[in-house]
């Protein structure tokens, strides 16, 4: 694995910014990393070993992905919408996993550990690169059955919505009422449809009819 | 590393080989190891390679010999037949781990809902040779996550014909295993009663109610409580049937008084079809009656005292979508006695758990 500094370097240029969520997102992947035995997590062959939960849509998630190389589209990616600042890496070979969660004492520790920055940011930012794993993080060791739906690989499982035709794939089907429905149909879409597109497939989405 | 002349033919299938002469191969099947009250699972993994510090560990296992395998094409290893079983008995609503574990794989539930078990389907899965399934039982509430079945080859290698054929029943009675989503999620509460109503004593039905229903993800939306009055039930009844209620619940006024007409309020609401009894102790009087696709359970007064009733065996069915009828009420009959345990561990007890 590259040195902290490149990883970060590396982490803020495929974000966009550089900022204190890519030092607790880089950090946080390579002490992931490192606790569940993996050196080169994006390269071949640890690429196929490596699982990511990430449980939060922030800046540090991005450097999480880009130092573990864990993508969405690849699988080994899983977005939990928790609203917490916290990852668990899983080695899909040893079944070794940690959680780890950004601790919020952290936040307030940032003037202690850089007193010399006046800047209220960069003090947090450097903060950050200067605090000891324990007190930036909390540890936790984990065990995560990867259910066999949400492994990487080709997808194995198809079935097609009862109500509405769609191809729903990796079992993200629902059994309701005896019909094996897509979760729009069973549980309402995020979107309405507007305009001359709307149909009735659509607006079944948005009010779904009774059984 | 090995030498052949080591090896010790069982069969056409399986060599065994001295455990100190091991060195260099690679096992066969996963080693397990039970240490009491402290762990059971496989210390070594299928495929893993014996090394000289491994031996001492092996010994102490009881291990004096380790197989070598010698697959033929019509033969398929323990692990690799499980995955394709499991695949076959797993229905909507139930995946299951991508490791198979000292040959055996765990069902689980990809949501919470209602289990579904054909269990004819699975009884004939059991009959063919070398395989084996083990469930929960049909119709109990289960959390995502949860395990529900475990399967496995029972031998070693099993035949790629008996396993065809163990996957061909499984995928032409599917599906044998399925989860049901809740799909009843708006709920309204009737409280019946004159010495509620008016004060003499105070409701704790609601919270009963509201904690079971909330368990298992669903809104109480409104509660009323009424005096023991047939015209007045009916009427608040007619009002929640009409005001966006999946499923409604009344509590009291269900046994032999002339007080109680809760369910002669709920017959003149306008039901299509009413259930009073149920053979299930406690909950024997409870009513199951049903207003278009609109379920209707009535809670006897043993539902206060009693921390799981009748009630907690209907109410996972409803709100899947089920819609019970008397037979399936006299069906809970065996299984149906509560123990009244001192602590109550329901689910996990014989109540409710019909054969």
């Amino acid at each position: 694995m590259q040195d902290f500094e490149t990883l970060l370097e590396g982490s803020a240029k495929a974000h966009g910014h550089m900022c204190a969520g890519q030092v607790v997102g880089v950090r946080m992947a390579m002490l992931g990393c490192e606790l569940i035995g993996l050196d080169e997590p994006s390269s071949m062959p640890q690429i196929k070993k490596i699982v990511v939960y990430i449980e939060i849509d922030r800046c540090a998630a991005d450097a999480i992905a880009y130092v573990t190389g864990a993508k969405l589209g690849r699988r080994s990616l899983k977005f939990v919408d928790n609203g917490i600042m916290a990852a668990t890496f899983v080695n899909l070979e040893n079944d070794k996993a940690v959680r780890i969660v950004s601790t919020e004492e952290s936040r307030d520790l940032a003037a202690q550990y850089a007193p010399d920055i006046p800047d209220k940011r960069q003090q947090q930012l450097e903060a950050y690169k200067r605090m000891p794993d324990d007190v930036l993080f909390r540890v936790q060791k984990v065990k995560v059955d990867v259910p066999v739906h949400d492994m990487p690989g080709p997808s194995r499982f198809k079935t097609r919505c009862e109500r509405c035709g769609q191809v729903v794939r990796d079992k993200k089907e629902v059994l309701q009422g005896g019909k094996v429905l897509c979760k729009p149909c069973a549980y309402g879409a995020y979107f309405r449809t507007v305009g001359s597109e709307r149909s009735k497939e659509v607006a079944d989405h948005v009010q779904p009819e009774q059984l | 590393m090995c030498n052949p002349s080591n090896y010790d033919k069982l069969d056409d299938r399986l060599s065994k080989i001295p455990v100190e002469l091991a060195v260099g191969t690679r096992l066969a099947h996963d080693i397990t190891e039970i240490r009491p009250g402290e762990f059971k699972g496989p210390s070594f993994r299928r495929g893993h390679k014996v090394e000289q510090q491994d031996l001492c560990h092996l010994m102490r296992l009881g291990k004096r010999h380790l197989y070598v395998l010698d697959l033929k094409a019509d033969q398929v290893h323990e692990d690799d037949a499980v995955a394709e079983l499991a695949a076959a008995l797993a229905g909507p609503g139930v995946t299951y781990g991508s490791q198979p574990r000292e040959g055996k794989l765990q069902l689980t539930a990809a949501y919470s809902g209602l289990l579904k078990v054909s269990t004819e389907a699975l009884v004939d899965f059991n009959l063919i040779p070398d395989v084996m399934c083990a469930s929960l039982h049909d119709n109990v509430p289960v959390n995502q996550g949860q395990v529900l079945a475990g399967t496995r080859a029972i031998p070693l290698i099993i035949d790629r014909g008996i396993l065809d054929q163990a996957v061909a029943l499984a995928l032409k009675r599917a599906p044998i295993f399925s989860v049901k989503t809740y799909c009843r999620l708006r709920a309204r509460l009737i409280i019946t009663g004159n010495e509620v109503y008016e004060g003499l004593i105070e409701d704790r039905f609601e919270k009963i109610v509201r904690q079971k229903l909330e368990a298992l993800g669903v809104s109480l939306e409104e509660t009323v409580i009424l005096p023991d009055d047939r015209q007045l039930i009916a009427d608040h009844a007619r009002r929640f049937l009409a005001a966006g209620t999946d499923i409604m619940i009344t509590t009291g006024g269900m046994s032999v008084d002339p007080d109680d007409v809760t369910r002669l309020g709920i017959r003149q609401a306008g039901v299509e079809t009413l259930y009073y009894g149920a053979a299930a102790l406690p909950g024997a009087m409870a009513m199951l009656a049903y207003k278009g696709n609109i379920p209707i359970i009535g809670i006897p007064a043993c539902g206060l005292f009693h921390q799981t009733t009748v009630f907690d065996l209907l109410l996972p069915r409803l709100l899947a979508g089920e819609n019970p009828d008397n037979r399936d009420l006299a069906r809970l009959a065996v299984g149906g006695l509560c123990l009244d345990c001192d602590v109550c561990r329901y689910p996990a007890c014989s109540f409710g758990k019909a054969s």
